[in-house]
């Protein structure tokens, strides 16, 4: 007589496992801060004594934030002198803020004052973000269309450099197109090494959804809290909630690889939704 | 470039001798006459940097009689006399007239001493003389220069088809129409390559506006800039320190801003104000019209840019050379300084991405004009400027 063969994917099994990603329990415990968890806004730099004025406001002090600039015509970034080359970054890095107060924020500025920025720089942020500060995050509120991004070798480039930001164990959060699904974006359509976000409004900044369509994986609150535009829902505002998130749930656990926090937001996502 | 020597003397032997002592000398190019009629006839043809003049040319001539007419001829020409009475001279008038130098006949005249004194004289001419080429060459090409500029200067106000005032409010007539937007602004920043940012705004009327002295950076504009996309702003309340408003943006209840893809180094933001609420809809209208919004400033923006280029650079060339000229000292020599001002020209045209594309047709009307007026006189260009202006009329009366 054979032996029955053990349902490991039984309901019952998930749903034990499901509970023990209770959000509740994760994003609200008072250690998860972000304390320890060093994070690289790839943007348009960040408008250091805008934030330490909002700090201030509460009572506290800005934890500090280092920087540099990134130019297409300069091989080696330039020092950042804690101004932003257009408010999108520090919008951004406030958001990453609220919802990790004591993350340790990386201004890689890669606009500079042609308001636009080229593929290449940006991968020499994001290396620079790996090498030189060792982050564990990083957050590009950015992305190149489709149409843009027609030379294969180019997109190769950016992929190669997002691949290897996963080989070692760094998250990173990529927006998606605001016109997503009509029109991708890269790097947020690489998909599987990152982890592309889409917009959505929740009651509630901690909330966020699973919501897979085409190639982009999670949905979190695209509102920001101050700066121009801020208001408006967009990719820009939710990937920095995403990667708040993902900061809170670093500093409680500092070691987790990628995948384990895309399983995490995966499991998250569907009790969130539940 | 040939350092040139004349030889004048009625003595064959002597001409041949004095032409054979020269043959080794690098860089000299020998000329040989016997009387004065042959050596005026040679310098009338070729330039000559030194002369050595025999004093007694035979047939009642002499040598310094020569020089006085050679003198007419070449002002700049330099001399040596050879003679044998060198205690008749006249030092002063010989002086004056370029005797440099004096060979005697009947003592030290060998090959060493004929030629360290040809020698000694050309070293002193060779500067003289390409300082000379030079300020004539910069002096030529100050000329070319300036023959250009009334060219430019045609060519750029025969291509303002479209005058930016009428562009931005074209625009604005059509967007404020369509969106419900009470006003608007049109925000332009100039990057040139090297030289510091330029802001301007422009109203709805298509009047300039004051843009205040607010970095770009802090403004709305270069928020847009980043998004790249039309941007709403529906609910302007408490004061927001990430920004500095322009003077025109203060007190508005709503905006929506979209960028403007006009031309590289320009950016160009679309900002619509005061409508109670704009919606997705009129996010889309703008991001329609911006390519054709594009286009019809592209005209007045870069082509106004292109034309500045041209100014600019060709008022680079005439300050290059008045530099070049001024700060050339004696005796030193600059290989090519014009080569340098046509570099600085260049560099000027390469920062260019949006050349005239129809330089053709503009010329074109500049020569009929000029024919015009050659033929027939500045009347008959006047009436041409009135039949033109009457076409202007009934075209804007038929079309708008």
């Amino acid at each position: 007589m054979k032996r029955p063969v053990p349902m490991f994917d039984s309901p019952e099994t998930f749903d034990d496992l499901l509970a023990r990603f209770d959000p509740k329990r994760w994003l609200r415990d008072p250690r998860a801060t972000g304390e320890g968890i060093r994070v690289a806004v790839i943007d348009s730099g960040i408008e250091r004594s805008v934030l330490e004025d909002r700090y201030a406001q509460r009572g506290e002090v800005l934890p500090r934030i280092e920087g540099a600039v990134f130019r297409a015509n300069s091989p080696a970034p330039l020092p950042y002198d804690g101004h932003q080359s257009s408010p999108h970054g520090t919008t951004v890095a406030d958001i990453i803020l609220s919802l990790a107060p004591k993350a340790t924020l990386f201004s890689a500025d890669v606009f500079g004052p042609q308001g636009s920025c080229e593929v290449e720089t940006v991968i020499a942020g994001l290396r620079y973000a790996m090498d030189v500060w060792n982050v564990k995050v990083v957050n590009l509120s950015l992305g190149v269309p489709e149409h843009k991004l027609q030379l294969l070798p180019k997109r190769n480039q950016l992929l190669r450099a997002i691949e290897e930001a996963y080989y070692r164990d760094v998250l990173v959060f990529a927006a998606a197109h605001n016109d997503h699904p009509v029109t991708k974006s890269y790097p947020a359509a690489f998909g599987p090494p990152l982890i592309s976000v889409d917009k959505a409004l929740f009651d509630d900044p901690l909330q966020f959804a699973y919501a897979l369509r085409d190639q982009v994986e999670f949905q979190a609150h695209s509102r920001g809290y101050f700066g121009p535009f801020s208001r408006e829902p967009a990719t820009s505002w939710a990937t920095p909630h995403l990667a708040g998130i993902a900061a809170r749930l670093l500093s409680l656990r500092p070691t987790l690889k990628p995948f384990e926090i895309k399983a995490i937001l995966y499991w998250m996502g569907l009790a969130l939704k539940a | 470039m040939t350092e040139t020597v004349l030889i004048v003397d009625d003595e064959d032997g002597v001409r041949r001798t004095f032409q054979e002592w020269l043959a080794g000398m690098p860089g000299v190019t020998v000329y040989a006459a016997a009387d004065a009629e042959a050596a005026l006839r040679i310098v009338n043809e070729v330039p000559i940097d030194l002369t050595i003049l025999d004093w007694n040319l035979g047939a009642g001539s002499d040598g310094l009689q020569l020089l006085e007419d050679l003198v007419e001829f070449q002002p700049e020409i330099v001399a040596i006399l050879v003679t044998g009475f060198a205690n008749q001279a006249t030092p002063l008038d010989a002086l004056r007239m370029g005797v440099r130098d004096y060979l005697d006949k009947n003592q030290d005249l060998n090959r060493a001493t004929f030629l360290a004194a040809v020698t000694k004289q050309l070293a002193k001419i060779i500067p003289a003389k390409r300082q000379r080429e030079l300020n004539r060459s910069l002096a030529d090409f100050r000329e070319a220069v300036a023959k250009v500029l009334p060219l430019v200067q045609g060519s750029a106000a025969l291509h303002d088809p479209l005058p930016l005032p009428v562009a931005v409010h074209t625009l604005f007539r059509f967007l404020l129409t369509a969106t419900g937007a009470k006003s608007g602004a049109l925000v332009v920043r100039h990057l040139p390559q090297g030289a510091p940012e330029t802001a301007a705004a422009y109203g709805p009327d298509g009047n300039a506006l004051s843009v205040g002295t607010v970095p770009f950076s802090r403004t709305l504009g270069a928020s847009v800039v980043s998004r790249q996309e039309p941007c709403i702003m529906n609910r302007i309340g408490a004061p927001d320190d990430s920004i500095e408003w322009l003077p025109f943006e203060q007190g508005r209840s709503t905006i929506l801003a979209a960028p403007l893809r006009v031309g590289p180094g320009l950016h160009v933001i679309l900002e619509l104000f005061d409508k109670p609420e704009f919606v997705d809809a009129d996010k889309k209208l703008v991001a329609a019209t911006a390519d054709v919004g594009a286009e019809l400033l592209r005209r007045a923006l870069t082509e106004r840019q292109t034309h500045r280029l041209l100014f600019d650079a060709v008022e680079a060339a005439l300050k290059a050379s008045e530099e070049v000229t001024a700060t050339l000292e004696p005796g030193r020599i600059h290989e090519s300084p014009t080569q340098a001002v046509l570099d600085r020209l260049k560099q000027s045209f390469g920062g260019d991405d949006a050349p005239i594309t129809d330089g053709e047709t503009g010329l074109r009307l500049l020569e009929a004009v000029r024919i015009l007026a050659t033929r027939h006189g500045s009347p008959a260009v006047d009436h041409c400027l009135i039949l033109i202006e009457s076409l202007r009329k009934l075209l804007d009366s038929t079309h708008g």
